[in-house]
């Protein structure tokens, strides 16, 4: 009861025509720096700080989360009809739904993703309203053996999961590995392969990866395509947007479990989005009847990411509120935003701020309702971007994402950096080397290492640290099982028809 | 020397001063590039951001802010360095761009003393020498008697290693005499996360990261390092109150130019960022983000730069932080 009482509070805080109007500048920007490739919600949120110095608090923090969960919407657009992700959390919806458009049925993959990231984030929100405080003490619970723990399961996930070709999956999840090793080492501080370069101190930047590796790549290969390509352009079936009444059947599951896990990676600080979408395209390909569908346009491995993200970006709120510890970069720019309003956040925030926190938990709904009314009516804008003539449409692109990928740090660097992972991702197109594990490799080689060397100095090298630990022993249960299941049926029939595997073997 | 060129000298001089001046009235006549060596959103970009708003009303145009973030601020920080010297590129130098990055990294294509024109200083953030709630020490002297009771057991956490914060910590350790083991994290937010769940016992913490769990009362604050007690933190005694001796170090933020700006515009921003600073709207919002508004003159600028250059080089030659 004391709940409703709480959402009367926040509603009436949240629906103030000031409070709506900024709400909807900040989805709106959201969706626009959404979907244009490259330029991500940090950026945008960092260069919109000074506005909100002038604006009440409330308003402002609201404004800003609206760029944050709004970016999560838009990001999945260019990723369905470009295999450009607009964000580096949309980088799975290329898998799915890039094959989907080619199959024309890109509207209802719009729709359909839309819908997904809506219902995501609606039971995020209602999952933050009601117990963001008990969940910030399992966050605080979750420390460098238990994120060692999880990290690991995920990468034997990804090797077990592979079908067909074996070797190519390893091989690029060994090479993702490798490019996330570039750096400064987080323990020591000493520079690897870095080859004197101070741009490649932090690391190859995931978002470069993954634009070049798909967006640039694809167009270089449509390119190679001639006039064979033009076929997909007329394809496009512009009544067909709506969503098939099966498309909405498949959809629900998924959308529910990606929702749940989404939910609790945002509760943890330091993962993220990414993981998120990619945890639970694992989950989904390894629960599905038929697996074979994946890469070549399940619903099931489109809708389930995108759930995943968009209850991430929302759950991420509750370490940033109430432990005032920010889940990413994002928030951590909002939660100085906070600080300069003089708002703390911390465990007394939803006592001491109650108008602050509950209206931002009411606006949250309010703007996944503006997102999800903003959207719709551009899918078919959208779509209609296909029919756009290529040789427009491709030089185009690529100046958007020159222009995002300069964004990202003003950095010309990252640019060239962009254009190398192109071509190396147009290599592998031809070879038929998925880029998805290698995706998987960058994001999680340079946590499980930083997490495992941390612990072990946390012990002082006794590895048992792993196994006295019950989350922590939990996971590594389940990494055995996972083995397991693969290993016990594998012994006893041949690993099958590696024909399918080509576009799955990503976690 | 002889008279003619005494003469000479003093002739150029005239004309130089001549020239400054004339193009100091005029100064600034185009937009000015702010470059803050670290990504949007964090500490550095928040304050260069209130600076640049601040700048650009008193200068009458505007200032616009630059990110170029990578390498702990020096990747920006060599972007100033190279620029025209003509005052329309300046930066936020601090700290680490100033005084730990080129003491710990290898390659830094910058010397922090000769390549810079420092304006003023803008800010201070103390660092904080917090514990975690499962610590029981109470004061510092508590903290260090249970640190010489288990040599080596205890561990101090940093936001990375060679980091302002690790060289913090290891300056406490140095300076309390104390043995603890480094943890590096990868940032501030898992650093502090990791002192309120209890893997780490301690940390030096700069002001910002900290402060609102100390407000919490999640983790708890036993001093801080700067000379005297901070504003935001009233009840917290200093290093040296606490009976530390010879600790004494905070985070700075200033305003720099390349080297070799006309001494006018020198004169010129120097003046702009005391009023900006001095605007009691710009000290609170600098101090709600935990940063201590400070002004200074270009010489006490470029003399602390100075001095933090040589503490810092050699901490981190004591301990062996990164590559150098």
């Amino acid at each position: 009861m004391e709940l409703i009482g709480n959402l009367a509070l926040g509603f009436g805080v949240a629906l103030s025509p000031m409070t709506l109007l900024y709400c909807l500048i900040g989805v709106t920007a959201g969706t626009l720096i959404g979907v244009l490739p490259g330029i991500g919600p940090i950026a945008t949120v960092g260069m919109l700080l000074p506005i909100t110095f002038h604006l009440p608090p409330v308003q402002a923090i609201i404004m800003l989360a609206g760029i944050y969960y709004g970016a999560m919407y838009g990001g999945s657009t260019t990723a369905i009809l470009l295999k450009l992700p607009g964000t580096a959390a949309s980088a799975v919806a290329c898998i799915e739904g890039y094959p989907m458009a080619q199959q024309g049925r890109a509207g209802p993959a719009l729709v359909m993703t839309t819908l997904a990231s809506f219902f995501g984030a609606c039971v995020a929100i209602i999952i933050v309203g009601a117990f963001a405080p008990p969940l910030a003490q399992f966050a605080l619970e979750f420390g460098s053996p238990e994120f060692f723990s999880l990290m690991l399961v995920g990468l034997i996930a990804a090797a077990v999961l592979a079908h067909g070709s074996l070797l190519k999956g390893l091989a690029m999840a060994v090479l993702g590995l490798i490019l996330g090793m570039v750096g400064q080492d987080v323990s020591t501080g000493f520079p690897r392969f870095t080859f004197g370069l101070g741009e490649l101190y932090e690391g190859v930047k995931f978002v470069i990866v993954v634009v070049g590796l798909f967006g640039l790549a694809e167009i270089v290969h449509n390119i190679g395509l001639g006039d064979k390509r033009e076929i997909y352009a007329k394809k496009v079936p512009l009544r067909e947007l709506i969503p098939l009444r099966r498309d909405l059947r498949v959809s629900f599951w998924p959308m529910v479990r990606g929702t749940g896990i989404g939910a609790v990676i945002g509760i943890l600080p330091g993962a993220g989005p990414a993981i998120s979408a990619f945890a639970s395209y694992a989950v989904e390909k390894r629960i599905a009847k038929d697996p074979s569908e994946f890469g070549k346009g399940s619903m099931a491995g489109l809708v389930a990411p995108e759930a995943a993200n968009n209850s991430t970006a929302q759950t991420a709120f509750i370490p940033t509120l109430t432990l005032g510890v920010p889940g990413d970069a994002t928030t951590a720019i909002i939660l100085g935003a906070m600080l300069i309003h003089g708002i703390v956040p911390g465990p007394k925030i939803v006592t001491e701020a109650p108008e602050l926190f509950w209206g931002l938990i009411a606006s949250f709904w309010i703007g996944n309702l503006m997102l999800l009314v903003l959207n719709l009516p551009f899918i078919g804008l959208w779509v209609r971007l296909l029919s756009i003539p290529y040789q427009i449409l491709f030089p185009s692109i690529l100046l958007f994402v020159c222009i995002g990928v300069f964004s990202l740090n003003n950095e010309p660097a990252d640019v060239i950096m962009a254009a190398a992972f192109g071509i190396i991702g147009y290599v592998f197109l031809k070879l038929g080397c998925e880029a998805a594990p290698l995706l998987l490799g960058l994001i999680l080689g340079p946590m499980v290492e930083e997490n495992l060397r941390r612990s072990l100095q946390l012990s002082r090298g006794d590895p048992m640290i792993f196994l006295t630990r019950p989350i922590s022993l939990t996971f590594l249960i389940a990494g055995v099982f996972l083995i397991l299941l693969v290993v016990v049926p594998a012994l006893r029939k041949p690993r099958k028809d590696p024909t399918i595997a080509a576009g799955s073997k990503e976690s | 020397m002889t008279n003619r060129s005494n003469w000479a000298m003093l002739a150029a001089a005239a004309v130089a001063g001549w020239l400054a001046a004339g193009s100091a009235s005029a100064y600034p006549t185009k937009p000015i590039t702010l470059i803050v060596p670290f990504p949007p959103g964090g500490s550095t970009d928040i304050v260069g951001r209130i600076i640049a708003e601040g700048l650009s009303k008193e200068l009458g145009q505007s200032v616009v802010v630059d990110n170029r973030g990578g390498a702990g601020g020096t990747v920006g920080t060599t972007a100033v360095a190279k620029a025209a010297p003509d005052g329309y590129t300046l930066g936020i130098g601090s700290t680490s761009s100033h005084a730990v990055g080129p003491a710990t990294l290898p390659k830094v294509a910058y010397n922090a003393v000769k390549d810079f024109a420092p304006i003023s200083l803008v800010g201070e953030t103390p660092y904080v020498l917090a514990v975690s709630p499962k610590v029981t020490a109470k004061t510092v002297a508590e903290l260090i008697a249970l640190a010489k009771s288990k040599p080596g057991q205890l561990n101090y956490g940093s936001a990375g290693a060679g980091s302002t914060t690790h060289l913090a910590g290891a300056m406490f350790a140095a300076a309390a005499g104390l043995k603890m083991e480094h943890i590096a994290y990868k940032g501030n937010g898992p650093a502090t996360k990791a002192l309120m769940s209890g893997e780490v016992e301690l940390l030096m913490g700069s002001m910002p990261a900290v402060l609102s769990q100390i407000k919490g009362g999640t983790i708890r604050a036993l001093a801080v390092g700067t000379v005297k007690r901070s504003p935001a933190l009233p009840d917290v005694p200093t290093m040296r109150e606490a009976g530390v001796a010879g600790y004494e170090a905070s985070l700075w933020l200033g305003l720099v130019a390349p080297a070799g700006v006309p001494q006018a515009v020198v004169t010129r921003l120097n003046q702009a960022v005391h009023k900006v600073v001095s605007d009691p709207e710009v000290a609170k919002r600098l101090q709600a983000t935990g940063t201590e508004p400070r002004i200074n003159t270009p010489a006490e600028f470029a003399k602390q730069v100075q001095d933090d250059l040589a503490k810092y080089t050699k901490i981190a030659k004591d301990i062996g932080a990164g590559g150098s």
